[in-house]
């Protein structure tokens, strides 16, 4: 080993530091002396190789790097060689008198860690009395691997395995129980931010926001990433619940503040439920469900918030489970069912088709409120089976009645994340034989908020078809004008909620006039839904309306009911 | 790499008492002081009792690294960012901070410290461009 060689080892060496020892897992985390595999799979550099007689090195072996900078030479006690490699800053501090207390209590296995990264394992072989061989082996690679077990990569936080181990150590002491907090944080709209600009700025916003929450913890609080945009904390320390929730208050506002990002400023959200150790959990796992759970319930509460965990969370979501175990048989027995809604042109009082609209009642729960099972089919994903479903029966329907009477299917934003659909509905009509022209499929905004270009794009197939598109709700959100300039609807349906003010608020009618007319402009159907009274019906027919919907003019049927309507109308 | 040019505006937190803002803005004139010329941040700092104003000039990374501690300092809130674009030349040549607002003589000293040049451009002149920026809902990149 030549010189330039040694000193290179030396100053490594002389960089150690019981830190990083202390940081490391146990020595028993590495289950086996198992000498460990470089990254490529090549054999693992032993440092250094001694055998020891009497406490006298009789024989040295260096591997590629000598741990004792050549001062390892047979004739020399190894309490020395020891205490000199440590003086010369080869060994940490502290680190001789470990080994030799090891030693002596014949103890075969020790783990130092460089503060170059790398960690050592001394791995000692007794064979007589006093004889034995000490190897110093290179086991950074095994060590890091455990940590990764622990570690999530990106932010180098705990995982869920390692959250769980520290929780469980924490609830260990029940003095510790009242003070203790689950926070689940959640960021809103981060999706959004991987989505347009990209997984690298997404990842650099991810350890900006970990950065952020840390700085707001306390020395003993844990920080874990779950996954994705899922962190967790344990707080250890703080007067509960009053602690738990100025935490999440700060963490909303911190969170919350602007980020730059390589030239782009992005914003992102945080929602936080909580869960408190004394009374919302037994076990770790139970904890980080509840505040799991008071997390939705923040997030549906609009985001940028947090909320406790209470026990009525927990039965509400039994409720909900068991709602859609329900649900999920009740498509399969078939005791969904559909209604039809007459739609009639104002001038004339001619009948023009029905919007169909499903029911579903059991003997159990009666009957269960669309505004209950969408949502829930929505969020499950049973939505595109329901829609399939709602689909077929409709066009199977309205193929009995005469031309041209249309019907109208509504369609849930949901169900346009499936690439199946347009075959869907090409399926339901032909198996129907129903003209593409006589379906009418009414979306709302909803479905062009989140990958617009898809939608836009299915739509124009659906409309290239013939097939009829409305625009349903209309006015109810956010941006309805910029929607109409993206694609060509044949109708636009005026929500409800306009046509009930329309005789106390000054506003609804002047809205409903400026729909009428903007429709007429861009060549749209206008009709209005909800109309309960003559003097609505009076007033959307005065500011142009064209067609109508509503208890006035004609409840939800039954497919029977529907076609006697027919029968008489035509 | 590239200049960049960011204008904010937010609300001041620091407790009312005059001592107490007296202080704060000593440390924080210290702090970005010393960080700024550390890594080529220009700017300038306007402050009143309610609110702050401040103009960050330099390369993108120091500039959105400076900000990003600015952004979780407790010292103020509801930071609304008003710029954030690349820029050709820099409007201020060193770091400067002026207080606007009742009370002038009070932090009369910082101008002429810290180089405010109030030919080129009064705390105000900027206030009010931040304001007119708050109004006319500039576009935040
Ligand atoms: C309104 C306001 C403006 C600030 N401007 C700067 C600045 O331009 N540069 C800076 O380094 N710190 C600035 N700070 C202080 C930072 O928030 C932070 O406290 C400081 O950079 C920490 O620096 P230190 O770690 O060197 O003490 C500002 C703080 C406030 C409240």
């Amino acid at each position: 080993m030549t010189n330039v060689k040694n000193s290179m080892a030396s100053c490594c060496i002389s960089e150690l530091s019981f830190q990083s020892l202390c940081m490391l897992s146990p020595a028993e985390k590495l289950t086996t002396g198992r000498p460990s595999e470089g990254p490529d799979g090549s054999p693992p550099s032993v440092a250094t190789t001694l055998h020891i007689t009497h406490g006298v090195v009789t024989d040295v072996a260096g591997g590629p790097t000598d741990l004792f900078g050549g001062r390892a030479v047979p004739g020399k006690p190894l309490v020395d060689l020891l205490d000199e490699a440590e003086k010369f800053g080869f060994l940490p501090g502290g680190t001789a008198a470990s080994i030799n207390t090891a030693l002596a209590a014949r103890q075969s296995k020790q783990l130092l860690s460089l503060a170059d990264g790398r960690s050592i394992m001394v791995a000692t072989e007794f064979a007589a009395a006093d004889d034995m061989t000490l190897h110093f082996v290179d086991v950074s690679f095994a060590v890091q691997m455990t940590l990764s077990q622990q570690r999530d990569v990106l932010t180098g936080l705990p995982n869920r395995v390692e959250l769980l181990r520290r929780l469980n150590e924490h609830l260990a002491s029940p003095a510790s129980l009242p003070q203790t907090a689950v926070l689940y944080v959640d960021l809103d709209r981060f999706k959004m931010v991987n989505d347009t600009l990209g997984h690298p700025i997404g990842d650099a916003l991810l350890k900006l926001v970990v950065e952020r929450m840390q700085r707001l913890l306390a020395p003993k609080d844990v920080l874990a990433r779950l996954g994705g945009d899922e962190f967790v904390i344990l707080q250890a320390e703080g007067e509960q619940p009053h602690a738990a929730e100025v935490l999440a208050s700060r963490i909303i506002e911190i969170v919350g503040r602007t980020y730059l990002l390589q030239g782009h400023s992005v914003q992102v959200g945080a929602s936080v439920g909580i869960a408190l150790a004394a009374t919302d959990g037994k076990t770790p796992e139970e904890l980080i469900k509840n505040a799991d759970l008071a997390l939705f319930k923040a997030k549906s509460a609009g985001r940028g918030t947090f909320r406790f965990f209470t026990d009525a969370m927990d039965r509400e979501i039994q409720e909900r489970r068991a709602l859609e175990i329900d649900l999920r048989r009740a498509i399969i027995m078939q005791e969904l069912s559909l209604v039809y809604q007459p739609q009639f042109e104002i001038d004339g009082n001619k009948l023009v088709g029905f919007e169909s609209l499903v029911r579903w009642s059991t003997s159990e729960r009666g009957s269960v409120s669309p505004a209950q099972f969408i949502p829930l089919a929505e969020e499950t994903g049973i939505i595109d089976q329901l829609g399939e479903w709602v689909l077929r029966t409709a066009c199977k329907e309205a193929a009995r009645w005469p031309e041209p009477l249309t019907v109208s299917v509504n369609l849930s934003p949901v169900q346009f994340k499936s690439p199946k659909l347009v075959s869907i509905i090409v399926g339901a009509l032909s198996s129907a034989g129903l003209p593409p022209s006589r379906l009418d499929l009414e979306i709302t905004e909803g479905a062009l908020i989140e990958n617009t270009e898809t939608v836009l794009l299915m739509l124009n197939q659906i409309k290239a078809m013939g097939i009829k598109v409305s625009i349903d709700d209309f006015g109810t959100g956010y941006s309805s004008l910029s929607y109409l300039q993206k694609f060509p609807f044949d109708k636009i349906k005026i929500d409800q909620s306009f046509i009930r003010s329309l005789e106390t608020n000054a506003d609804s009618a002047a809205i409903v006039r400026a729909v009428t007319a903007l429709g007429k402009s861009l060549g749209m159907m206008t009709i209005a839904e909800g109309v309960e009274t003559e003097s609505q019906l009076e007033l959307i027919a005065r500011d142009g309306c064209a067609q109508v919907q509503g208890y006035l003019t004609g409840r939800p049927l039954a497919a029977d009911a529907a076609a006697e309507l027919i029968s008489t109308r035509t | 790499m590239s200049l960049y040019r960011l204008v904010y505006y937010s609300e001041n937190r620091i407790s009312s008492s005059v001592a107490d803002l007296q202080a704060e803005v000593e440390e924080i004139l210290t702090q970005s002081r010393r960080n700024n010329a550390l890594v080529g941040v220009t700017g300038a700092l306007m402050f009143s009792s309610g609110y702050f104003g401040q103009v960050l000039e330099g390369p993108q990374a120091a500039v959105e690294a400076t900000f990003e501690r600015i952004q979780q300092d407790p010292r103020h809130g509801d930071v609304a960012l008003l710029e954030f674009a690349p820029t050709d030349t820099r409007s201020f040549d060193t770091w400067a901070m002026a207080y606007v607002g009742e009370d002038s003589a009070l932090f009369a000293h910082l101008g002429p410290e810290t180089g405010f040049d109030s030919d080129k451009i009064t705390g105000e002149a900027l206030f009010n461009r931040l304001r007119a920026m708050v109004a006319t809902n500039a576009a935040v990149a």
